[in-house]
Formats: C-alpha cells, structure tokens, sequence
C-alpha cells in the first residue's frame, strides 16, 4: 500500500512538472524602429493553457499614456495584427503591452518611434525602460534558412527556402511566422514581463471583446439594482441589447464577431423612474500596477542615421500614397435582418410631402396612428393599438438612428428636412423580457447622432473591437515607376510548417542591413527562433 | 500512519490542482433575443386553434442555427404562428415568424414533433411552419391549418368553429411542392407503374395498411428506405 502511493505521488509530481509551461504572451514586431505615420506589424504566441480567446495590444508611452490599441483573436494560440503609428507622436521610447482580462502577466515590448516631421532630438538622449531583457526565446539550430545571398542587389527578386527536419517538424506546434525586414543594429530593445494582481471574476473573452461597468444612483453612489443598460450599435439596421443589473449594479456586454471599429451608445434606464444615474466603464489600465523604470540612454549615431532614411522614406510613401498593408474586408455578424424592434406597421418618408417644420407638424400630417402634442411645452407621444384598437396609455419605445431616447423634447423641433424616414410599430413590441408599447424609430438624414448628447446616463463612443486581418502591400505594376521604399520585404505571420517552405520576395530602393527571422512554438509552448541577416546594395 | 499522511498529501495536491481548473466561465452574453408581439387571445369560438391544449416545453431554432431550449410554446393552427410564454414578464408572445428557423415541441406521448419554416409558392404564397413528418432529400410535410367556419347556433353562439384543414405535401428543394392524401392510392399516384406493384408488394410484405396519419408515414419511411424511386 505504503508503495503504491507514493508511486502515486511520484506520478503526480511528474505529471505536475510537466505543466510547467510558459505562462506569457510573446509579442514580436516586424522591426525595433519606426517613424510616425508607419504601420507596425505584429505577432503573438499565446501560452497555451491561455483562457481567454481575444488578446489586447496597447502602445503604451513611457508615462503610461495608452497611444492606440488593438484587439485580435487567438487562433490556434496565435494572433497577428498591425498598428498604426500616429503622425503625432513625439520621438522616444514606447511600449506596447499585450494583455487579456484573466492573464495576470503583462508582456512588454520596447520600440523606438522618431516623429518624421521633427527626428530624433538634437541632444541625442532619449528615455528608455531599464528592465533587461526576460522574455527568453531559444535558437533553432535544426531549421535551416538556405538560398540567401549575404548581398543582394536593391530591386531585385530574391528567394529563400526554410528547412524544416522531420524532428523539428513533429514539435512545431501551429504556424510559423516569417519576416524579412530592415534590421536595427545597436539597439537591443528590452521585452519584460510584469504582473499584476489576480483579476477577480473576470469574464473570460471567447469570442469577442467584453465591455463592463458599473450603474450607480447619481446622488448616493450606491449601484443600482434591477437598472436597465441599454446598448446601442446605430447601423442600417441598429442593433441594440440590454443588460438588467443586479445588486453589484454590474453590466457586460460581449461584441460576438463583431470587427473593426463601431459606434456604441450605452446608456442606463431606471424602470422606476426614481434615480438619477450615472454609467462607469470598467477600464483596463495597463499600467496600472505602475510604471516601469526608467534610464537615460545616449542615441547611438548609427540608430539617428537609419531613423533619418526612415523618416525620409514614410513621407515619400505618404506623398505617393503607397499604403503599407490591405486590411481585408470584414463582414457584418449574421442573423440580422430586420430591426431589434420589429417589422414596422408602417414606413413614412417625409420628403415628397410639403416641408414640415417641426415633429408635432409631421406625426399630425403623416405619422398615422403617432400622437405627439406638445401642450404647456411638455411634449407627449403615443401610438395606436393596432391589436385593441385604441392608444397605448404608455409612450412608446422612441428610437433615434437606433439609439432609445427618453427625452421627446429632442424631437420637438426636426422638421422634413431633418428626417429620412420615419418608421412605426403599432402593436406591443417584445425584445426578450422588455416590452415596448409601441415603436416610433426616426431615421436622420445626417445620421450622425449628434442630437444624442452625453450626460451621466449616457455615453458614446467608438469601440474598437476586433481587427480585421490584414496582409503586406506590395508594389502593382501600376506603381513601378515609383519609389519602393518597403522596410518590410516579406511578412507571413500565418505560415503552415513545411519540410520545405520556398519564399520569394523583392528587395526595395532601401540600401541597408536586412534580416530574415523565423519563428514558431514548440509543443511544450517555448519559442524559437531562426534568423539570417543579408544586405541589400 | 504513514500511509494516512501520504493519502493525505495526495488528496490534498489533487484537490489544489481541481481547484484550480476552475475557470471563471462567462455568461451567455449577447444571445439571441426573441422578438416578438403580445398575443391577444382569439374569441371562444367552437373547436381548439391550437396544436396542443397546453403550452408545452420546446425549442426554437433562430436564422443564425442558435437555438433557445426550455420554452413554454403553442402552436396557433389557426394563424400559423408560435406562442411562447415569458415567465419573467408574465406574458404569452408571437414570435417572429421571420426571426425562425423553425421550431420544436414535445408532443402527448413524448414524440418530438418538429416544425420548419419554409415558402410555400402555392396559390397563397407566403411563409408558412410545416410540420416534418419525414425529413430527407424527399421530405413529407403537413401544414396543419385550422380554419374558421360556420356552424350550428346550437353548437357554438357565434355560429363558428375551429375546423382542422391539414394539407400534406411531398416536398424537394429542387421540386417544389406536391400535394398528397392520406390513402394508399394518393401515395400510389406518386409511382411509375412498376414501382407501384413493388410498393404494394413491400407494404403488403409487411403488412401495412393505410389508415391514419401515423401509418401514412410509417408506409412513407419503409417505402423510402427501400430506395423505390418516387416521381412528382
């Protein structure tokens, strides 16, 4: 008995030993140094007992001011991305921090960004992070980078081949990522981890980004129990979502598959009718745990000469409008076809009539079946029963460009001109558990929401969700009279593990040191790496 | 002792390890919504418009292949449309007939009875719940309406009933729809003449008599597991 349990323990440990993985995203860049106005590309090796399904990636500056960010999913504990650089940053140090809502260990990556319009300082100094580099990755001496001449000529086609023996190639697990681009001798840019506390009854983003908050009651603070958050994507069809809190006044809302950047209006309801509200966002923060440390570090001569080529070269693209990547086109989630308030009884248009000249005008001279008086200056609204064949005693659910308004009096005054179309419902309309007696959704000819103002109750804002795919732009044919400064030659960041991968790019007019890098996961989760560096003359 | 403290030790890793394994799992967050209109109840008229007495449990199956289980639904015969009850807000509601799939009930023995919304391009054109009484490449289909008609003073004090009218087709996506009744020569109709005799030998083979609706599809299911070409 005494043995067979501790060769049961032994088991154990054994077993619990070799779940000891790597527990932290690796971000890599396509290069350490960029100028603004370029686009970074990205890729990321997800731990694999990872959680959550979406990764974050923020550009931090060194103050621990979020620049951009981004949102990707993991495929295949991968992900790939791009970041735009805005033209308005100042040159210095930056950090991009990769991070999700369960992964308490924050990867950082430094980068060096020169504002093209200004360059590098005249003192010559920047500040830059003073961790050493942590995040480990290993050689692979097994994979081979054969057919790369250690010159090539600048415009010429070039072709390299990846050897991968049988061995390695039952380890690899997932794509490889393969990137030739401009290398950065003399500076080494720091990749550290940080950690943060433990999330706490986070939600785990699967299928798309999550966003969070708290309802509270205006005066006390307190968070609303039974409040109603309602959720907005003004669209052609407008599609909308609530949330019913419950006594944490807490809400989330998960964007399933939706991509790139949406608008969103987000706005607390009080059934009751007794509290003034106010909504707060839950934001990540980083940096929040704290800054990193810093040091001063002296530009070497040779970084401020590639930078000023670099800086050169983004503003000859930028006058021949040479775009750096194609994002693929996105398509919208499925299942919508008609509004979240129904099919409406009826659709007016107000234009082939006489120009109205404010909603009570309009609901008496076209809206059949819409009351809106506005008697003392209290305006009401109510919508006829179809079904009872009288009004509805409660106003009607009213919409503008999809977003739900309770205060009539933004209507009061939009004439003909201000409106595309008005749509009604004349029935008691039901979206999961709410009921609405009646719709009245107005349509704007500007559609641009700008009557919806933002008060404690309501607010909006662009939401990035996740980012498309995008691929390298290369140059058409249309374009060979133009310049070819790519600083980028090749980037395959999904690229299925071959025996033999044969790659073919083309160098560009950029006279400078090149370097092929290969990299990919093993099944044990660690990272490797294979590189080669050439010129081009 | 030693082996209690082993025993111990072990439990105690296993139990750390379980726990944590666990994993804070999301809500169901942005599911589909059922959309729909209050349902006002018809007038006492003679006769059920329903399918079923009673809300019974069932599923409903959105555009999008989700599909939202533990429902208390009624099929309306009369208007084509389904009921579901919302518990929360106490309130029976027409789904939006455009927002499904299709749905399914559990019948009075158990038999899950599934219905599918497809187009019916027939003389009223229009979307219609069929119910499958066979699936397939060659479906058997019944649209199981029930119509108002007058009656008897006596027997109702309106004058009108609820009449069942049930149509049956056989229905392909690449034919359209074929209207079938329910007897033996209905179904012969829809044969060649040598596939005929090999249908009445198989149903006589295995003694199967057309009576009802039940041994129409039973008749259906054994004819079209044998493979006997059908024309239509």
């Amino acid at each position: 008995m005494k043995r067979q349990l501790i060769i049961l323990l032994l088991l154990f440990v054994t077993t619990a030993g070799k779940t000891q993985e790597r527990k932290y995203f690796s971000l890599f860049t396509d290069r350490d140094l960029y100028a603004s106005g370029e686009t970074l590309l990205l890729k990321i090796f997800a731990p694999s007992d990872e959680l959550s399904g979406i990764v974050h990636v923020d550009l931090v500056s060194m103050s621990g001011k979020k620049i951009a960010g981004i949102s990707k999913k993991i495929n295949d504990h991968q992900a790939d991305g791009f970041i735009y650089l805005p033209d308005s940053l100042s040159s210095g140090c930056y950090l991009l921090c990769t991070s999700t809502k369960n992964n308490p260990v924050l990867t950082f990556n430094e980068l060096y960004i020169t504002n093209r319009f200004t360059g590098i300082p005249e003192a010559g100094s920047a500040v830059r992070s003073s961790e050493k580099r942590c995040v480990m990755e290993t050689s692979a001496n097994a994979l081979q980078i054969e057919g790369m001449d250690k010159t090539v000529q600048s415009g010429a086609k070039a072709s390299v081949t990846l050897r991968l023996p049988g061995e390695l190639l039952s380890q690899i697990k997932g794509n490889l990522s393969v990137c030739v681009a401009e290398s950065t001798p003399g500076f080494e840019p720091a990749t550290f981890l940080k950690s943060t506390p433990p999330k706490k009854d986070q939600l785990v983003e699967k299928d798309g980004v999550i966003i969070d908050g708290v309802i509270r009651d205006l005066k006390t603070g307190k968070p609303l129990k039974n409040g109603i958050v309602l959720l907005s994507i003004p669209d052609s069809i407008p599609r909308f979502n609530f949330y019913r809190t419950g006594i944490d006044g807490h809400f989330n809302f998960q964007f399933d598959n939706y991509y790139g950047k949406i608008p969103v209006v987000i706005q607390g309801y009080d059934p009751e009718r007794k509290h003034l509200l106010k909504i707060v966002l839950n934001h990540t923060d980083s940096l929040a745990n704290g800054i990193p440390m810093f040091e001063n570090w002296t530009i070497p001569p040779a970084l401020r000469k590639i930078s000023e080529q670099n800086t050169d070269a983004v503003t000859v693209r930028k006058i021949f409008n040479q775009q750096e990547i194609n994002v693929q086109p996105v398509s919208k989630p499925k299942g919508e076809t008609y509004p979240f308030y129904g099919v409406p009884t009826l659709v007016v248009d107000p234009h082939p009539f006489i120009d109205l000249p404010d909603f009570t005008e309009i609901s008496r001279e076209l809206l059949t079946g819409v009351k809106f008086r506005a008697y003392n200056r209290i305006p009401t609204l109510q919508v006829f029963n179809n079904a009872m064949h009288a009004y509805f005693e409660d106003p009607p659910l009213l919409l503008l460009d999809g977003i739900p308004i309770h205060d009539l009096s933004v209507i009061k005054n939009m004439g003909s001109k201000d409106i595309d179309r008005v749509e009604i419902c004349m029935n008691e309309r039901f979206y999961g558990d709410l009921g609405f007696p009646g719709v009245v959704a107005i349509y704007t000819s500007k559609s641009n929401f700008s009557r919806i103002v933002e008060s404690d109750e309501l607010i909006k804002f662009n939401l990035d969700v996740i980012q498309p795919d995008a691929q390298l732009n290369i140059l058409t044919e249309k374009q060979q009279n133009e310049p070819d400064l790519r600083k980028v030659l090749l980037w395959k960041p999904s690229l299925k593990p071959e025996e033999t991968i044969r790659l073919n790019f083309e160098t560009s007019d950029i006279r400078s040191n090149y370097k092929v890098i290969v990299r990919g996961t093993t099944r044990d989760g660690s990272v490797f790496y294979k590189e080669q560096t050439f010129e081009v003359n | 002792m030693t082996n209690r403290i082993l025993l111990i030790i072990l439990f105690g890793l296993l139990t750390a390890v379980t726990a944590k394994a666990q994993e804070n799992s999301p809500q169901s967050l942005n599911t589909e919504k059922i959309k729909g209109t209050r349902f006002i109840p018809y007038p006492g008229y003679s006769g059920s418009p329903y399918l079923t007495d009673k809300f019974v449990m069932g599923e409903i199956e959105f555009l999008d292949g989700t599909k939202t289980g533990n429902l208390g639904l009624r099929y309306s015969t009369f208007q084509d449309e389904i009921i579901y009850y919302n518990s929360v807000i106490s309130a029976q509601i027409i789904i939006d007939k455009i927002s499904l799939k299709g749905f399914s009930v559990t019948g009075n023995k158990g038999v899950k009875r599934v219905f599918r919304r497809q187009y019916y391009n027939g003389l009223l054109h229009e979307e219609r719940f069929f119910e499958v009484l066979s699936d397939g490449k060659i479906s058997l289909l019944v649209y199981r309406k029930v119509d108002l008609e007058t009656c008897d003073a006596s027997y109702n004090k309106f004058g009108l009933a609820f009449q069942p009218s049930f149509y049956y087709y056989i229905y392909a996506a690449d034919k359209g729809y074929s209207p079938i009744k329910i007897n033996r020569s209905s179904l012969l109709s829809k044969f060649n003449k040598p596939n005929q005799k090999l249908v009445k030998k198989l149903l006589r083979k295995n003694k199967l008599q057309i009576l009802d609706e039940s041994s129409f599809v039973a008749a259906w299911n054994l004819i079209m597991g044998s493979g006997i070409k059908i024309e239509f």
